[in-house]
């Protein structure tokens, strides 16, 4: 369970708030011509990264509004919440995070405590 | 076993006795007792039997680690699988034991123990993967089912938990020694500080053993008192009792759950525990340790418990469970349970220790020799003997001869474990002391500090040093408290996991598992089968996968295995303890989330209506709306369904359509967001005028459908299905939002502002004149697809000429509040032209009779309004919509994409059936090729006979041809592919 910090109103519960996806996926221009792949690629594909992602949250129960985040998905921390229109944040800034927990291999979910 | 009473203790009042009730008999005990300590004064011990052999099995500990001792609390709830260790009892309170048939003394099922060879590691895999399928399924699964298991589910489901938030800067888990020095430090500082306590009284080691004899020169209990009561002044720290943190999640979140009734029994309908959600800055680790078991021949026999809580007993309830204990023991965390015992005038019958004499304390040693006990160093228990009860056990001497001594109890320990249980949860990394023998915590993975025994400081030299020099990140006191010991030694241990039998028998077993039943003989068997990764190792045979997550005897096994495959330890690994610590009841994870909570219904302005006049409701997401209404009780669905259809046809019908869902639209460039979000085009539609619009996702797929009504370019009303209004209203204001900021628009959801009334039928103009004189109804004056406002009586209401039956129709929209007054008066005077109320499901089947569809039923987010011959509706000029771009992907063009059309039967009189196929031959061969499937279906009063919808591969194509539909009696029917209209094709009655 996390603390997001809602740009608009300040840290509430994650209950309150729900999932958009990756962020800064741009939505092809309607009025030119799209190609097959550009708009497939559009409505399907996604990056599903483990370690730091830019997301989209929305706070559902709360303010309604959406905005961007980064967020670790190895270990669920949110580094920094920002407005639609601020610019995203370098994820150099947030090297020190761990990528995976205590040791696990960088791919899959491990089970291993122990550090070989 | 025979127990004796010490004298005065300050945990138990003898003074105060308190009856209850084990399997039936009266017992007492005293205030303060738990089930373990009161059933133990009374000389009981066989307290359950075990869960594949069935074997008696007694009380082993005395605290949460117990694997043997769980009961069934009949006076609460019949609350299954509680442990008898940390239950206090109180007056009346009434406990069974679990897993025997017919009596704990008689048990059926211990004849498995004598089956025992099919019960071995990877028994219930190997069953299940033979070749007697059947033997599994008649023998084996009914016979297991009835025999294995813990205590039964309880009926109900009565138990009341609240659930709390906390939000604080530090968070100290576990009240002892450790904890309430931590605690000290941060008295009156700038923290906020929750300290949790599972048991009842804070201290600890200070309470449960004889190990300390001063601090800072005071009794143990006096300088407990003094600084519970300063921690207790302070501002800045909150002391929860009572409470077991049992999940560190990420981000420091922890729950903890609180007893409420501790030593009462709950009260019906009052909070019985407390669920505690904690977010913290840190958390300090201070949970102790816990001691493990040692393994040899029976050691699971009633009268077989750990060292150091048969002291605990003495220490905590006044009790020795016997007055002449044997010990057995490699290590000198057993020394002070010598002591005490000798304190408190009682005397070990023998001392077993594996240890060479001098690796045994001098100070151990001349407590033995100066008080007789018999000494057996270099010695090992080869094995425990006795019916339902240890009698005798077996001791090998350091010269190999064997003695047999008498005894009604054995002490055992086979060394102590840090409390690593929460610390591995917090994915904090382990490493293995080879000096200890056991894991203690090395790198935390979040904010978590680890103090005293959970570190693995199993000794007090550097008590201030570590708790100063851990917490000098935070601005707290530094500490400097002055400690004295009993029974002044190191922590020293000698490796030992399991002493090999002297002779084998059927019977005799040597465990690892108590819980479930796992023999160091199974390990064995696991490994030469190849499963010796400790992941593996643990499923296969079960071990520690008990609800004690194998707390006293998890890092034996991990010896064993060590042992068997040549490695050390770390090599071998650990599995992962997971949340919770200890069993978590669901009504506890539930709060008040139960009953009506669970779920909140949804009822429209009108629903005491509907009460008094027969509805019969149906679930649409949280509404509850009446699906038919039955004139008397005798009435069946069909015939009441078959009238209110018949009746919308012949005079006129009125349906609740309040739960429709209602979304407002303003702003400057309303109209441009309206055909982004829609597939039509609102352009050029007049103001005044509405238009069925479809709602798409960006694949192209059909989500949601409703009336779309223009009061201005800058102002649209908008209707969505029951159960989509939410995701709608979701859905464009995260366009707006996110794809098109500049759009300046706003949207709002009216839903439960607005009553919705839809009247139909050929009758509908008359009453509607007559409900509303002022209005004039006619087709010039009131076209189909137009609204108008107007206000009646001074109720503003807006009305929509519309039908979702194919009759004539209006839709009548009412401020909430002022909705009954209008339903009353319609159906007063639509009394006469036969006005009736219509359900949910007649209006199913009057819109399927005209080809209406039902979003979610007729399409399943695969359908493309194409696919329904919905073409017409799509903007084709505007540039962009959602979903567009989609209708012209390569799938979405294919050929043989379902498709939807109408299926009659093709004899009238046959039946047909929702959700079955459309097959193109008469006979059902397998593999039989399927063209899609039936998605509404009803017997029509007004065609005479049973009609559906369908979606089926090219359908639109297949019009006018014959196919067959499968039934559930694995038959055929031949039916008419048909256009998806059944009546007034022309739209006659719609405008008339
Ligand atoms: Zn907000």
């Amino acid at each position: 369970m996390l603390i997001i910090n809602c740009p608009y109103c300040g840290p509430r519960d994650q209950s309150e708030f729900s999932n958009g996806g990756e962020a800064h996926v741009k939505r092809p221009d309607g009025s030119k011509e799209i190609g097959d792949r550009e708009w497939g690629e559009y409505v399907f594909i996604r990056a599903n990264p483990k370690g730091l992602f830019y997301e989209r949250w929305v706070h559902t129960h709360g303010c309604r509004k959406w905005f961007n985040c980064v967020r670790d998905t190895s270990t669920d921390e949110i580094l920094v919440t920002y407005k639609l229109d601020e610019k995203k944040p370098n994820l150099n800034n947030f090297k020190s995070v761990v990528k995976t927990p205590s040791g696990e291999p960088e791919v899959g979910s491990g089970n291993f405590t122990v550090e070989k | 076993m025979k127990s004796i009473n010490l004298k005065e203790n300050q945990f138990i009042q003898f003074h105060q006795k308190i009856s209850f009730k084990f399997d039936g008999v009266k017992y007492f005990g005293y205030k303060g007792d738990t089930i373990a300590s009161a059933l133990l004064r009374n000389n009981i011990n066989l307290v359950g039997r075990s869960f594949k052999y069935h074997r008696p099995r007694g009380i082993y500990t005395c605290g949460i680690e117990e694997p043997n001792a769980l009961v069934q609390i009949i006076s609460e709830y019949s609350e299954p699988n509680t442990r008898a260790t940390i239950k206090k009892i109180y007056e009346g309170m009434e406990i069974e034991s679990q897993n025997r048939w017919p009596s704990l003394e008689n048990d059926f099922g211990s004849i498995n123990n004598l089956f025992s060879p099919i019960f071995t590691a990877g028994f219930y895999y190997k069953t299940f993967m033979g070749p007697h399928k059947k033997f599994w399924k008649n023998l084996y699964e009914p016979l297991i089912r009835r025999a294995a298991g813990l205590g039964k589910p309880p009926k109900d489901f009565k138990g009341i938990s609240n659930h709390i938030h906390h939000n604080v800067d530090v968070t100290i888990i576990g009240g002892g020694l450790n904890g309430l020095l931590a605690a000290k430090s941060f008295i009156n500082s700038n923290y906020d500080v929750l300290l949790i306590e599972f048991e009842e009284q804070l201290g600890g080691i200070i309470n449960n053993s004889n190990k300390i004899s001063l601090i800072d020169n005071k009794e143990p209990k006096d300088w407990l008192k003094e600084t519970i009561q300063e921690i207790e002044e302070s501002k800045n720290v909150k002391i929860l009792k009572n409470t077991l943190v049992t999940t560190y999640n990420y981000i420091n979140h922890l729950i903890a759950i609180e007893d409420r009734f501790v030593g009462y029994k709950p009260i019906e309908g009052k909070v019985n525990s407390t669920l505690h959600k904690i977010r913290t800055g840190h958390t300090i680790l201070c949970n102790g340790h816990i001691e493990r078991f040692l393994s040899f021949q029976n050691n699971d026999l009633p009268g077989i418990m750990l060292s150091s809580s048969f002291e605990k007993y003495m220490c905590r309830y006044g009790l020795a469970p016997s007055k002449e204990p044997v010990i057995f023991s490699n290590n000198s965390n057993s020394n002070s349970l010598v002591y005490s015992l000798i304190k408190a005038g009682l005397k070990p019958k023998a001392y077993v220790d594996s240890r060479s004499g001098e690796e045994i304390e001098p100070n151990l040693f001349d407590l033995i020799r100066k008080n007789d006990v018999p000494l057996y160093t270099n010695s090992q228990i080869k094995g425990a003997f006795g019916n339902k009860k240890i009698e005798k056990i077996l001791v090998e001497d350091s010269s190999g001869a064997l003695n047999e001594i008498k005894c009604d109890c054995l002490c055992l320990s086979g060394g102590i474990n840090p409390d690593v249980h929460l610390f591995t949860q917090s994915k904090g990394l382990l490493d293995w002391d080879e000096k200890d023998l056991t894991y203690k915590p090395s790198k935390p993975f979040q904010p978590t500090i680890t103090l005293g025994s959970a570190s693995g400081q199993f000794n007090f030299d550097n008590l201030n040093s570590d708790v100063n020099e851990k917490l000098k990140t935070f601005k707290v006191k530094k500490l400097d408290v002055k400690l004295e010991l009993n029974t002044n030694t190191k922590y020293n241990i000698e490796k030992l996991w399991e002493v090999s039998p002297q002779k084998k028998s059927l019977w005799a077993k040597s465990f690892i598992d108590l819980q479930n039943d796992v023999t160091t003989k199974d390990i064995r068997q696991a490994i030469t089968e190849g499963f010796d990764r400790i992941e593996h190792l643990k499923r296969y045979t079960t071990n520690s996968m008990g609800t004690d997550q194998g707390k006293i005897s998890s890092i034996n096994a991990l010896g064993i295995v060590s042992d068997l495959l040549d490695k050390k330890v770390n090599e071998v690994g650990t599995t992962i303890y997971r949340p919770p610590y200890a069993p978590l009841s669901f009504s506890a994870i539930a709060g008040r989330n139960c009953y009506e909570f669970y779920d909140p219904e949804r009822k429209s302005p009108i629903h005491s209506w509907h009460l008094k006049n027969g509805a019969i409701f149906e679930d649409v997401g949280q509404w509850k709306r009446p699906w038919y209404f039955q004139i008397n009780k005798d009435e069946s669905m069909h015939d009441a369904v078959q009238r209110e259809s018949i009746n919308v046809r012949e005079n006129a019908g009125i349906l609740d359509g309040s739960t429709l869902g209602k979304i407002e639209i303003k702003g400057e460039d309303a109209l441009e967001f309206m055909n982004l979000i829609y597939t039509n085009s609102f352009t050029k539609m007049k103001q005044g005028s509405a238009r069925y619009a479809l709602m798409l996702g960006e694949d192209g797929m059909v989500k949601d459908d409703g009336i779309i009504c223009k009061i201005s370019d800058q102002h649209f009303i908008a209707t969505t299905t029951t159960g989509g209004a939410a995701t709608v209203l979701g859905c464009m204001e995260e366009y707006a939002q996110t794809e098109w900021p500049n759009l300046k628009v706003f949207m709002n959801s009216i839903t439960e502002q607005y009553a919705t009334f839809n009247i139909s039928g050929p009758k509908t103009r008359e009453i509607m004149k007559k409900a509303f004189p002022n209005i004039n109804f006619s087709n010039e004056e009131f076209p189909f697809m137009t609204f108008q406002f107007h206000e009646f009586n001074g109720i503003p209401i807006r009305i929509l000429r519309a039908s979702f039956t194919g009759e004539l129709g209006y839709e009548i929209y009412i401020p909430s509040n002022s909705a009954p007054k209008i339903w009353d008066n319609i159906q007063s005077v639509g009394k006469e032209f036969g006005l009736a109320p219509y359900g949910t499901e007649a209006m199913h089947l009057l819109r399927a009779e005209k080809g209406y569809i039902i979003v979610g039923q007729d399409t399943d987010g695969s359908i493309t309004p194409i696919d329904l011959g919905l073409s017409w509706m799509i903007g084709k000029s505007k540039k962009d919509f959602l979903g567009k771009r989609s209708l012209t992907r390569s799938d979405t063009i294919r050929e043989d994409r379902k498709q939807l059309v109408g299926i009659i039967p093709s004899n009238k009189a046959d039946k047909l059936e929702e959700g079955q196929h459309i097959i193109l031959d008469k006979e059902i061969k397998s593999p039989v090729p399927m063209l899609g499937h039936i998605t509404s279906c009803y017997y029509s009063s007004t065609l005479g006979h049973d009609f559906a919808l369908a979606v089926i591969k090219n359908g639109h194509s297949m019009i006018g041809t014959k196919a067959y539909a499968s039934t559930s009696s694995m038959s055929t029917t031949g039916v008419d592919i048909v256009k998806p209209v059944f009546y007034d094709e022309d739209n006659k009655r719609l405008v008339s």
